[in-house]
């Protein structure tokens, strides 16, 4: 197939293994599910930390339940990739491990507090639900059916984000302004989740041309300001001046982007700022000291094992 | 040989068992699987798949889901919150709580 006529057929759940893919389609398809697959990892590995800070058993439960989905969902990510033919599951897990590979800016910050909890699981989560339901319609088949069960999931994860952050909110005046503190902090990153504007994104023109995304990053945002931000004023957040958001004529919100750090966001993007060395540094760390497992696995896989264990 | 049958409706559903057949090969397996399900049933794709390379864990051998509460995974737990502010988290929430129905409740 061409990429005139992928351009063409293009539509939700379209393509699969099945069809011979022009090389163009199937690097932009790896490109963009090795980083959301890297994205639920480094999601993961953050969100991990929460586990020991959460104030309560219920809390901690929950906290490595979402972990575990996160990880799952990371695999399910990997296969979805795979399929594509470009690239293997170790190599995108190599690179990874390596700093090539991307991930989200938000994962890019590391956590010291509860109160950091519900801007991860609440605010990012959200964001990320929104997104992840318009993939759903992805023309990759393979990453629509990820998504399928990711979105069955999620649910949870944005309610006790939600939930957190109520809970929160509704306690010690301390607490409220800590809370504040922390989401003044995030609130920029959280608004940068969705990528910077429509015409300075490099991907995302062909990326819709193909049928891969289904919704740019600009309408994404917007749809997530005009849901979230009611959200936070209601648990008594106060939303920063800057960025400055903005009513547009038809009644929804917009952020004025020039507002927003895209220097940070870029150097982010490259895996070059502080806290990048730092999240990727510590996954690596972990990621070595489980090779033992992975390795006894593809020893049995490739007959090792088997012979071991007859031996005995 | 007996070679177990999965069909696909449409581009871009899931496949889904829907029978077998006897074939002495994959090929033949293709066949014959056309023959009994393709033909009335909607088709787009069919696979076939050696029956006894299927392997197989039931209600028998463990208890799906595990064996401790574990109602802090699902989203109707968190009943302060109203999901219907954006239609997927209501929607994850709604399809959770059907399957719940279906497991008897967590």
């Amino acid at each position: 197939m061409d990429i005139e006529t992928v351009k063409e057929r293009a539509g939700p759940r379209e393509f699969s293994p099945a069809d011979d893919l022009p090389r163009e389609y199937r690097e932009a398809a790896t490109r963009m599910i090795q980083f959301h697959a890297n994205s639920e990892v480094m999601g993961g590995y953050l969100d991990k930390e929460f586990t020991r800070m959460a104030p309560s058993l219920d809390r901690k439960l929950a906290c490595t339940a979402k972990c575990q989905d996160e990880i799952g969902h990371a695999q399910l990510l990997y296969r979805a990739a795979e399929s594509l033919g470009v690239k293997s599951r170790e190599q995108m897990l190599d690179e990874l491990q390596n700093g090539q590979g991307k991930f989200l800016n938000c994962f890019h910050y590391p956590v010291d507090s509860w109160y950091e909890a519900p801007m991860i699981d609440f605010f990012v989560d959200g964001g990320a639900m929104r997104r992840q339901a318009t993939l759903k319609n992805t023309s990759w088949e393979p990453y629509a059916h990820a998504m399928d069960k990711v979105c069955f999931e999620e649910g949870f994860h944005v309610k006790h984000g939600e939930d957190i952050l109520r809970e929160l909110m509704r306690s010690s005046k301390a607490n409220q302004e800590r809370t504040q503190e922390v989401f003044e902090q995030w609130w920029p990153r959280i608004l940068q989740f969705f990528g910077p504007t429509n015409d300075e994104s490099h991907h995302d023109d062909f990326a819709q041309q193909v049928g891969l995304k289904t919704v740019s990053n600009d309408e994404l945002r917007n749809s997530f300001l005009n849901m979230y931000v009611p959200k936070a004023e209601k648990y008594g957040l106060e939303i920063p001046e800057y960025p400055r958001i903005f009513e547009r004529d038809d009644g929804t919100m917009a952020v004025r982007e020039d507002d927003l750090d895209w220097d940070e966001f870029w150097t982010i993007a490259k895996n070059d700022y502080p806290g990048s060395e730092e999240q990727i540094g510590s996954r690596r760390q972990r990621q070595e000291a489980v090779s033992w497992v992975r390795e006894s696995m593809d020893d049995w896989e490739t007959g090792g094992g088997r012979a071991a264990a007859g031996a005995d | 040989m007996i070679w177990e049958v999965f069909r696909q409706e449409e581009p871009g559903d899931r496949h889904t068992h829907c029978g077998n057949v006897h074939a002495p090969d994959e090929e033949m397996a293709t066949l014959f699987a056309q023959v009994q399900h393709g033909r009335r049933m909607q088709t787009n794709s069919l696979w076939v798949a050696p029956k006894e390379e299927i392997g197989e864990v039931d209600a028998d051998d463990t208890e799906f889901g595990g064996t401790t509460d574990k109602s802090y995974r699902w989203a109707i737990t968190y009943n302060n919150i109203d999901a219907s502010f954006a239609e997927e988290v209501a929607e994850s929430e709604a399809d959770q709580e059907e399957h719940a129905e279906k497991r008897g409740g967590t």
